[in-house]
């Protein structure tokens, strides 16, 4: 048996990489897929702490969670879709209008 | 697996459907909403969803005060604990139909002129509506991050919705981007809490648990306590940038500057009403004040590390959204610096819910968050409303100096707005005022009460930030009143949906601000015998 | 505890494979002779000779097409442990509650659908479908034309 505090490591170090190619990638599909890497760190803690504990809730949290990620994906890829129509570019540097 | 146990429970599966009648009343209207869309020409489609939408909300008000007038506001849960019927939840949940059946009548203009789908707009209206409501009535962190992300899906489509417009895409994107972003962070704290309160029993390991209640009785015997703090920690920054704390603000007056001003509306006072009750929900009841534990107990220390950095986040709120907020030119980021600096005040009266033990004084102090959420609603609906009617097609004119001379030539609108500009600001007889009263007095009565410092300091710090406000509200008044206005203008015709937001915003400003004791005695869970403390 | 020594077989499994697939490639590189003509250099797309780029925009269809897909066929993770645990529940009395929610789910995809539907999701192309129907009743009069010109050649015959 792999022990529990590996998958938490791992997930953790997953969430990171997906939190920080979040603030460090300029491109929208990127970020869009580095927030799906965060979502899918965090089934990984609950699938392991799931199986760890030999309980179901865990894992019907993660159908929860797969299902509401796909709905934002489907969600995400129409917003930028409309921004590509728009601007035919995906570089969030660009999409700048709106001053920070 | 433990499928027996699961089995066991599902013997006894607890459905109640009466008790979450609002939420069904509003879902089918808005599945209604959306047949009517898809079987309709698109002309005579206005009429038809909002009076549809507006019939569902108020038919989802008539199961609230139902509900309301069943019980004594003690705690009833249903569906195995995952919902929750109390007097936060059924007080949040009317602010949330009024919020959005306002949203209905601004919009109704704005979807002819910009000539918008409106039976899109009304189904994603009333469907975040029924996240917002789950979120305040979730007793499982489950359904708490479900209705999150109903709302949240809703509200990023709802951002973008003038698809053409490159503003209302980049408001959309943006949203989007950093709304996910928190969700993962707040999945991330509810995966820690959820493994952190696993519990050694006599009888073996017991499993780690999601619901609210649960979780506050296990803190203490939690196996992992580091996770639980983890967890919490995760929990309060995807809550803040939910509802746009400090250091988690920076999205907000981008998003709420581009996206189309009914939605803007929308956002600054619904989802982010919605988000306080969530983050109340599973901050005072999840991780409460802890009364016999000891300094080093995990229940303990979690709440004071958490009231801790609420308090710090609160004054950052206040004081950033005022600061920033003197120095815009444009009136909606504006107004989206003041959403910001009002969520701090509204923080002040967390902090006091959360710094007592006390049941009755908490549920005061709860009474006094969402007094001040909903006259925050109702003064920033009517301040986007006349926004929406200035800045005509495309949202094009929304800077400071379209507002120059207004004052006399649309008199109607200048002066609804001033009001709604001087209830924000807190000038007494208004909304406004009094609900930064009941606020601040509740943090000052504890903070004397406990000798905590730091809640009399969070409201000295408040009135402050009141007084920096005092410049940018009063500002845009002068410039509607005493400014010359070099360029051509006409007064928009005011149609007859924006007149009665007006109406009905102008009232509710008043009578919240001269008759709140009503409203507050309704909103407290241990109902005191009409005594209205305030007079 | 952790314990490696149930890992060895994988480990061994991707020993293996690592050192198949180098190995290989390497082993050509050292052994096989090189001749390049016209025709190896080519790209090969089964046989035929390529055409265009093979970077080629694709319609937005395509992804609203995936998008929806992606929707609908989520939905089957919630489907599938209801079938899986649906007997035990039809035991312990929760048949009844059990398929009536389920098929509430059920109907509010279908509502779903229709919408997508009625919103002409699916209607590919309506100006490529309006060709598609001039062209064939072109085809078809041409047809008819061919035959009326035939019809009095074969009463003569």
């Amino acid at each position: 048996m792999i022990p529990l505090s590996w998958y938490l490591a791992l997930s953790a170090v997953l969430f990171t990489i997906g939190a920080a190619g979040v603030i460090i990638k300029r491109n929208a599909i990127s970020m869009f897929m580095c927030i799906e890497l965060m979502l899918n760190a965090v089934n990984l803690t609950f699938v392991a702490f799931s199986s760890h504990f030999n309980d179901v809730t865990g894992q019907l949290f993660v159908f929860i969670v797969m299902a509401v990620a796909a709905s934002e994906a489907a969600v995400g890829l129409g917003i930028i879709i409309a921004i590509f129509r728009n601007r035919e570019s995906l570089d969030v540097d660009e999409a700048s209008i709106l001053k920070l | 697996m433990n499928l027996s146990l699961a089995f066991q429970l599902m013997a006894q599966p607890d459905v109640n459907f009466a008790l979450i009648l609002p939420e069904v009343i509003v879902s089918i209207a808005g599945v209604l909403v959306m047949m009517v869309d898809a079987f309709s020409r698109r002309a005579d489609q206005r009429w038809a969803t909002g009076g549809l939408s507006l019939a569902g909300l108020l038919g989802a008000a008539g199961a609230c005060l139902w509900l309301w007038s069943g019980g004594a506001g003690e705690r009833v849960t249903a569906f195995n604990g995952m919902v929750v019927l109390d007097r936060l939840r059924l007080s949040f949940t009317l602010v949330f139909i009024i919020v959005s059946a306002l949203t209905v009548l601004i919009s109704m203009i704005w979807v002819e002129r910009e000539r918008l789908p409106a039976g899109e707009f009304h189904s994603l209206l009333l469907f975040a509506t029924a996240g917002m409501m789950l979120m305040a009535s979730g007793g499982d962190l489950v359904i708490v991050f479900l209705g999150l992300e109903v709302l949240s899906i809703a509200t990023y489509v709802m951002a973008g919705f003038r698809r053409t417009d490159t503003r209302s895409n980049e408001s959309s994107l943006k949203y989007f981007i950093l709304g996910s972003f928190s969700s993962a962070f707040l999945l991330y704290g509810i995966a820690l809490v959820y493994g952190g309160t696993a519990v050694n029993t006599p009888g073996g390991i017991s499993a780690g648990t999601t619901n609210i209640s649960e979780i506050a009785a296990r803190l203490d015997d939690g196996m992992y306590p580091p996770l639980i703090f983890a967890g919490a920690a995760m929990m309060l920054v995807g809550f803040g940038f939910k509802i746009a704390t400090a250091p988690f603000h920076v999205w907000t007056p981008d998003v709420y500057e581009g996206a189309p001003t009914p939605v803007t509306a929308f956002m600054a006072a619904g989802p982010k009403a919605a988000g306080f009750a969530a983050f109340m929900r599973v901050f005072l009841f999840a991780f409460p004040f802890a009364v016999a534990a000891t300094g080093t107990a995990t229940s303990a220390q979690v709440h004071a590390a958490w009231l801790g950095a609420l308090s710090v986040i609160a004054i950052l709120t206040m004081t950033v959204g005022n600061v920033v907020a003197l120095v815009q030119r444009n009136v909606k980021r504006m107004l989206a610096y003041s959403s910001i600096a009002h969520a701090g005040y509204a923080l002040v009266g967390f902090v006091a819910a959360g710094a007592t033990g006390d049941a009755t004084q908490q549920s005061d102090a709860v009474a006094a968050v969402v007094f001040y959420l909903l006259a925050y609603a109702l003064m920033n609906l009517g301040a986007f409303a006349v926004v929406t009617m200035i800045a005509r097609g495309g949202d094009r004119r929304t800077e400071i100096e379209d507002y120059y001379g207004i004052g006399f030539r649309a008199p109607v609108l200048s002066f609804a707005l001033s009001i709604f500009l001087l209830s924000l600001l807190g000038v007494p007889l208004t909304a406004g005022f009094m609900g930064k009263v009941v606020v601040f007095r509740e943090a000052l009565s504890q903070g004397f009460a406990s000798g905590n410092q730091l809640l009399v300091a969070l409201v000295v710090i408040g009135v402050l930030n009141t007084a920096v406000s005092v410049y940018y509200y009063l500002g845009l008044i002068v410039a509607m009143f005493f400014r010359e206005r070099t360029t051509e203008w006409s007064a928009p015709r005011v149609p007859a949906s924006i007149s009665v937001t007006l109406a009905l915003t102008v009232l509710g400003v008043f009578y919240l601000g001269i008759f709140p004791g009503r409203v507050i005695d309704a909103f407290r869970s241990v109902q005191t015998t009409a005594v209205t403390r305030l007079k | 505890m952790f314990e490696l020594n149930a890992y060895l077989p994988i480990l061994l499994m991707f020993v293996v494979a690592i050192v198949f697939a180098v190995g290989n490639v390497a082993l050509s590189q050292v052994v096989g002779q090189r001749k390049q003509t016209r025709t190896k250099l080519m790209p090969y797309e089964c046989g035929k000779d390529p055409v265009g780029s093979a970077r080629e925009r694709f319609s937005v269809k395509f992804y609203l097409i995936a998008m929806i897909f992606i929707l609908f066929d989520i939905e089957l993770i919630f489907l599938m442990p209801w079938a899986v645990v649906f007997r035990t529940l039809v035991t312990n009395g929760l048949g009844t509650l059990v398929y009536v929610e389920m098929m509430l789910f059920v109907a509010l995809l279908l509502v779903g659908y229709v919408y997508v539907l009625k919103k002409g999701l699916f209607n590919w192309s309506e100006s490529a479908r309006r060709e598609a129907e001039a062209e064939g009743r072109v085809l078809a009069e041409m047809d008819s034309r061919r035959q009326a010109q035939r019809a009095p050649v074969t009463r003569a015959a």
